[in-house]
């Protein structure tokens, strides 16, 4: 009996698997399909990104349909491949991607590319090498994670004095973003005369974070200020730095401008962050997409403000 | 099976003991009462679950779900205490609740329809941490001054309440385990089922608390978690069950059941922790740290091993 059950419900998997009706070519719709592949859609940033692009697709529901699409956690490569390949399957004409490897997704996206679908960059920029050896040609969309890390860090430097001792707190090692913004911090403490004592990760957590601030506190008494690659850890160790009994005397600086640090900006526990306009960063993408589907010819990189909030 | 033996914690203490002279010869500012604080400090969520952990694993049992289960209670406090209005006491009992309720269905699932345990909690893991997304909208809640008294170090001392909430519990749970009838069956359980259940023990109702009970326990360690930082983040603990279950195995608590003190899993605590503390302090890169890591978790059971077979 149980095994009936079991081929009945293989049967029926196998049908829905028949051939399914054959797509529409790429942009021959009448809207086209544009699709969104993010990375967690379960990230505050990414959430904020995909409620952007919906909104942006409500207000021009005649101009393209949004398929929005995203993976469970930021380093399931192979599922961000996959979602890839269904968007073309899908008969998507444009996908818009915030990748979540630099260099991994470059092979499926070649392969989307070559079926006529346009791909345009956002948020994480992909590897120009592997994009060039591989012949994938694909606008940026995005803000300047570098630049933008070293005004936070100029921001910060004008409540220091030089030759203060500051450290790093970095995200994930491998993740790019997280490399210029460290970089970003380390060009602006360089630029204002700070001795950078301690660079240690806290892999995008609070509590990692909370836990690094306060061994560094103990490490380097004479610390003045924590530089974080996020909010959520620029959080942890601004509790690391109130427990340690240093509030206001050491300095704490985040990046994303997410709605919790609000209340610690405005009484000085966090000093800065940046504001990547999560919200317009998807929009940008989709208005690069549709313009290169409208033109015929591709758009240009464009680069996305990225702004200091001290308050 | 053999009674556990106090001497059997000299092995951890010397452990712990040489990490703390290591690091104090290379690290300048290590031995302080300021380390010492930090490390006390960041345990007690650590210490609450380890203790659950060791009665779920003396019965043979497993939990993979704590991580996401701390994530969903520390989500529940957020949206008690920020979008509720409610206070630190009404959170508290919100975040037992649910830890407790979602502990004694993985007690109940896994027990009553005879599934592996490493399984029915393996997709509570999933269940919990999705939960935690719904109930925040993935979003970070700022909770401020109002929970922060639990993590702030007393005056005077440099440890927190928590961490003396955390030490509490660590007393109860080996006081449980080894003095009390409760106790003997869940390691008369573990150690095997079938003997237990001629003797005429329950052997389903012990292995459905311990799961219950961790859950109520990793209710306590998420208001911990969130009075340290101030703050309840969806994605916090992600990767914590297996700390916990690390430094459960540390204490010498055995995989199969049968064996396990709650006592040895404070010191595997400890271990972990200050290996952690310290690593930081001597400027260890991230790589370096998780290698080192590894290699004392590996090292700590070996030790144990051994002397248990001297």
């Amino acid at each position: 009996m149980r095994r009936l059950v079991l081929v009945a419900a293989l049967a029926a998997l196998l049908g829905g698997c028949q051939p399914s009706p054959p797509k529409p070519a790429p942009g021959s719709a009448a809207r086209p399909k544009v699709a969104l592949v993010m990375k967690s859609l379960a990230n505050d940033f990414f959430a904020t990104m995909a409620k952007g692009a919906r909104e942006h697709q409500a207000a021009h529901a005649a101009d393209y349909e949004l398929l929005v699409l995203g993976i469970k956690n930021e380093t399931d490569l192979a599922e961000q491949v996959n979602l890839v390949e269904q968007a073309v399957a899908q008969g998507a004409a444009a996908i818009v991607i915030a990748p979540a490897d630099s260099k991994a997704l470059v092979p499926a996206l070649r392969r989307a590319q070559q079926q006529g679908v346009v791909i345009v960059n956002i948020d994480n920029r992909l590897d120009a090498d592997a994009a060039r050896a591989a012949g994938l040609s694909a606008a940026f969309v995005g803000p300047d994670n570098r630049d933008g890390a070293r005004r936070v860090g100029l921001a910060l430097a004008a409540r220091l004095h030089p030759g203060d001792e500051v450290a790093i707190i970095e995200g994930v090692t491998t993740a790019f973003n997280g490399q210029q913004r460290r970089a970003g911090f380390e060009d602006a403490m360089q630029s204002a005369g700070m001795k950078v004592v301690a660079v240690q990760s806290g892999e995008w957590e609070m509590d990692k974070a909370n836990g690094v601030a306060a061994n560094l506190l103990t490490a380097h008494p004479g610390l003045k200020a924590l530089l974080c690659a996020n909010d959520n850890m620029a959080i942890g160790a601004a509790a690391a730095v109130a427990a340690a009994g240093k509030t206001g005397a050491v300095q704490v600086a985040g990046f994303d401008a997410i709605a919790a640090i609000r209340p610690l900006l405005a009484d000085g526990r966090v000093a800065a962050t940046a504001d990547q306009h999560a919200d317009q960063l998807a929009v940008f993408g989709i208005e690069q997409a549709l313009a290169t589907l409208r033109d015929g010819h591709p758009a240009g990189d464009r680069a996305t403000a990225v702004d200091v909030v001290t308050r | 099976m053999r009674a556990p033996r106090g001497s059997d914690l000299w092995v951890l203490l010397a452990v712990w003991a040489g990490l703390v002279a290591l690091f104090g010869a290379f690290g300048p500012g290590f031995l302080s009462a300021a380390t010492f604080g930090s490390v006390a400090n960041r345990i007690p969520a650590l210490l609450l679950t380890a203790t659950g952990m060791t009665l779920v694993m003396v019965t043979g049992g497993i939990d993979l779900s704590v991580g996401s289960v701390l994530g969903l209670c520390g989500a529940v406090v957020g949206v008690t205490m920020v979008d509720a209005g409610g206070g630190l006491a009404a959170a508290l009992a919100a975040s037992i609740a649910v830890g407790t309720a979602l502990g004694a269905a993985n007690g109940l699932v896994s027990v009553k329809l005879r599934l592996p345990s490493f399984i029915v909690t393996l997709g509570m893991l999933e269940i919990a941490r999705g939960l935690a997304f719904l109930t925040t909208h993935s979003q970070t809640k700022y909770i401020g001054a109002a929970v922060e008294g639990l993590g702030t170090p007393l005056a005077g001392l440099v440890v927190s309440p928590a961490f003396l909430i955390a030490l509490a519990g660590v007393a109860a749970g080996q006081g449980v385990l080894s003095l009390t009838v409760w106790g003997r069956h869940l390691v008369a359980v573990g150690a095997n089922a079938e003997a237990a259940a001629i003797a005429g023990i329950d052997v389903d109702r012990p292995r459905i608390w311990a799961h219950a009970l961790l859950g109520a326990l990793t209710g306590v360690a998420a208001v911990c978690n969130c009075s340290r930082l101030g703050s309840a983040d969806p994605n916090a603990g992600v990767g914590f069950e297996l700390s916990v279950i690390a430094a459960v195995v540390v204490g010498g608590t055995s995989l199969a059941g049968g064996r396990g003190s709650v006592a040895k899993s404070f010191l595997g605590v400890l271990i972990v922790a200050t290996l952690e503390a310290g690593l930081v302090q001597l400027g260890a890169s991230e790589p370096v740290k998780r290698v080192v890591t590894g290699g004392v978790i590996v090292a700590a059971v070996l030790a144990d091993t051994w002397r248990r077979r001297a």
